[in-house]
């Protein structure tokens, strides 16, 4: 198992490798000019290629590379471009806030999602199981940004509530935070839990077809104890693979609703540095992301085994 | 002096199918006296795990018991009993085993947690006292390491060992009926002798009745004392097994004989029973429900549905042509299969 997670860990190396890679490509192809957006249409060329070549941007493109990622293996992720403010702080800094959402609102989630997934197959074809079929399709269709609209709509037509402005941190002060972050996570929280709900249900509804679970039933075992010892956790397997793949998902970057609530998060971050060009807050972003989805998914198969005796990794 | 163990009257299982009833298991009725090896054996698709399954209340959702009574000791009510009531004799006086043991166990859990979970449900241990019984109970069924096997998961052990696993897990609590449903009929050949010696052995020491379900009459000779014979739904003779092997009389219950015994002898031509088991839908209608594979088909046959006719005092056969008792021979029988 550890020999399996180490391997895991220095196959990081090569995906990222990767990742850097093509990023890198990507953001020399996309059109703009950094240079510009920082001096304006109206600058003279001479001050225009003075700045490219303070950015290193007259280089070949090789060297560009490898002085970007020398300085990455070595934790200096350079400075922006446009403020001057080194980048992985930064970075670090708005994961925060983008942790503490997706977090919160995977909580959110799983709270509604999980015991009104189970409830629905155990009561299936029900008025239950009916009206959680019918939420779980809206909230797997219904995009987030329309969910979130709607629920700021009714929060202000009834409590004249207004999107704070802001961020503070849980820890330098929990009530405001909360109160800042509670409305975002509960549109995230409400619009992930269609899809986990479909899966409880799902998956829920295809074990009890099961014949261990007829064994089960055979030995005398209550209800409760066949759907929560025995349907739920074989049930979890499938579920933990979807609430895995939400989380990376979140985790790197929650563009639009930072965007609708104004929440400095790594999405914010990451949409800002694209408009204007600034090729090596975007890099690190988008690195720093993979880095963080590579080791969910690794956190997942880590779980998968502990769920399951039959997976186990050499 | 024998007494009744288990009771089955008149049972009717139907199966719903798009909101309309079909009827799966018709009238059965038989009685399993205690410490009795029973058999029932029929085509698949004959209504022996429906009729194993009414008994615990196990039929899935879209099947339900229509009409009859299932009794268990002369005084309780199988088919009447609460959900709370039926959790008391599941496992502990009435224990199953399945046909596949591959998928019977949880693939999440060890193989202790599942066995002690019938302890669990229905006796006060302490958990010490419970490991010694699993581990007792392992040993029993011929496991050779017990304590080795406690720690295992299910996907660690053969099918042979599964289903010895779920020997341990249905006669620790003493049952007083085994229903065993097809449970050698996944194995290996090699295996199935062992798995049957050692629940016969087993029920012995125990005082537990068994209810053995099976396709194969090899199965039946080799374990059991009486049998029923089921055809779509329907118990079509019962006897002694005996009695069965030496005169068979519903013309079904020849043709499964003669197929056994074609088997046998490869001079001749394997016999089967030409057609198949009636689907559901054509069961709804009247007369005899072999009456469309019968070479002996009478018109009463497809007017009226055949009564139990008495052949003699242990047994019974539901065949218009036993309607004046147990006289016919079988010479022509013998006749039918040599011409083939
Ligand atoms: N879950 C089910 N849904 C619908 N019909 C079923 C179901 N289970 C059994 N049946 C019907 O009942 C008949 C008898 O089934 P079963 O008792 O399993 O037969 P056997 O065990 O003798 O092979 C089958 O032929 C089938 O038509
Ligand atoms: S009742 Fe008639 S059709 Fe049915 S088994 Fe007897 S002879 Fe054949
Ligand atoms: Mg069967």
């Amino acid at each position: 198992m550890y020999t399996y997670i180490i391997r895991r860990i220095l196959m990081l190396f090569p995906v990222l490798f990767g990742v850097s890679i093509f990023i890198f490509i990507v953001m020399r192809i996309v059109p703009g000019d950094v240079a510009m957006t920082i001096l304006g249409t109206d600058a003279t060329p001479e001050a225009l290629e003075q700045l490219r070549k303070d950015f290193g941007l007259n280089l070949p493109l090789y060297e560009q590379y490898f002085n970007w990622i020398g300085g990455v293996l070595t934790g200096d992720f350079g400075e922006s471009m446009r403020t001057g403010q080194e980048v992985l702080p930064d970075i670090l800094n708005r994961f925060k806030l983008t942790f503490e959402l997706t977090f919160l609102s995977a909580l959110i989630s799983w709270f509604i999602a999980i015991p009104l997934g189970i409830i629905a197959a155990m009561k299936r074809n029900s008025n239950v199981d009916f009206g959680v079929r019918i939420i779980s399709l809206l909230g797997v269709s219904v995009p987030n940004f329309a969910l979130a609209t709607v629920i700021i709509l009714i929060l202000a037509l009834a409590f004249s509530y207004s999107p704070p402005v802001g961020y503070v941190g849980f820890f330098a002060d929990p009530l405001k935070n909360l109160e800042i972050m509670i409305i975002p996570a509960v549109v995230l929280g409400t619009s992930m839990a269609g899809a986990v709900m479909r899966m409880t249900r799902s998956s829920i509804l295809e074990i009890l077809r099961q014949d261990f679970i007829r064994t089960i039933r055979a030995k005398g075992a209550k209800e409760r104890i066949v759907i929560f010892q025995h349907a739920l956790r074989n049930a979890m397997i499938p579920i933990l693979t979807i609430i895995g793949l939400q989380i990376g998902t979140l985790l790197g970057g929650t563009v639009i609703i930072e965007q609708i609530f104004s929440l400095p998060g790594l999405g914010q971050l990451v949409l800002t540095s694209i408009t204007q060009r600034d090729f090596i807050v975007v890099q690190g972003a988008v690195l720093f992301i993979a880095f963080v989805f590579v080791m969910i998914n690794l956190l997942v198969d880590i779980l998968y085994s502990y769920l399951d005796p039959r997976i186990s990794y050499k | 002096m024998m007494s009744t163990l288990l009771d089955i009257k008149d049972l009717s299982v139907d199966v719903t199918i798009d909101k309309q009833e079909f009827n799966v298991v018709n009238n059965l009725s038989l009685r399993i006296d205690k410490k009795q090896k029973y058999g029932i054996v029929g085509e698949s698709g004959s209504g022996k795990s429906l009729t194993s399954l009414s008994i615990l209340n196990l039929l899935p959702d879209v099947l339900h018991v229509s009409n009859g009574h299932i009794m268990l000791d002369q005084t309780i009510n199988l088919t009447k009993l609460s959900k709370k009531e039926m959790l008391n004799i599941r496992g502990n006086e009435i224990s199953i085993i399945f046909q596949e043991p591959m998928t019977a166990l949880d693939p999440l859990f060890t193989i202790e947690h599942q066995i002690s979970e019938v302890l669990k449900f229905h006796e006060k241990y302490t958990k010490k006292e419970m490991k010694q019984l699993i581990i007792d109970m392992l040993d029993k069924v011929g496991f050779s390491r017990p304590k080795q096997i406690l720690k295992s998961y299910p996907h660690q052990l053969s099918g042979g060992m599964r289903q010895r696993v779920m020997i341990a897990m249905a006669l620790i609590c003493k049952p007083k009926l085994l229903i065993a449903d097809e449970p050698t009929t996944a194995l290996d050949v090699t295996i199935q002798a062992q798995i049957l010696d050692l629940m016969n052995a087993l029920t012995e020491d125990y005082d537990t009745s068994i209810l053995m379900i099976t396709h194969d009459l090899g199965v039946i000779a080799e374990t059991c004392e009486r049998v029923a014979v089921m055809y779509a739904g329907t118990l079509v003779e019962e006897a002694s097994v005996q009695e069965l092997f030496k005169n068979p009389t519903h013309p079904y219950s020849v043709g499964l004989l003669d197929s056994v015994k074609s088997l046998g002898d490869r001079t001749k031509k394997l016999y089967s029973i030409p057609g198949n088991v009636p689907t559901p839908a054509q069961l709804n209608e009247s007369g005899c429900r072999f009456a469309s594979r019968c070479s002996h088909v009478m018109d009463i046959c497809r007017k009226q549905d055949p009564p139990q006719f008495v052949i003699n005092d242990d047994h019974k056969s539901k065949c218009w042509l036993y309607k004046d008792g147990g006289k016919k021979n079988n010479e022509h029988y013998q006749h039918t299969i040599e011409s083939k």
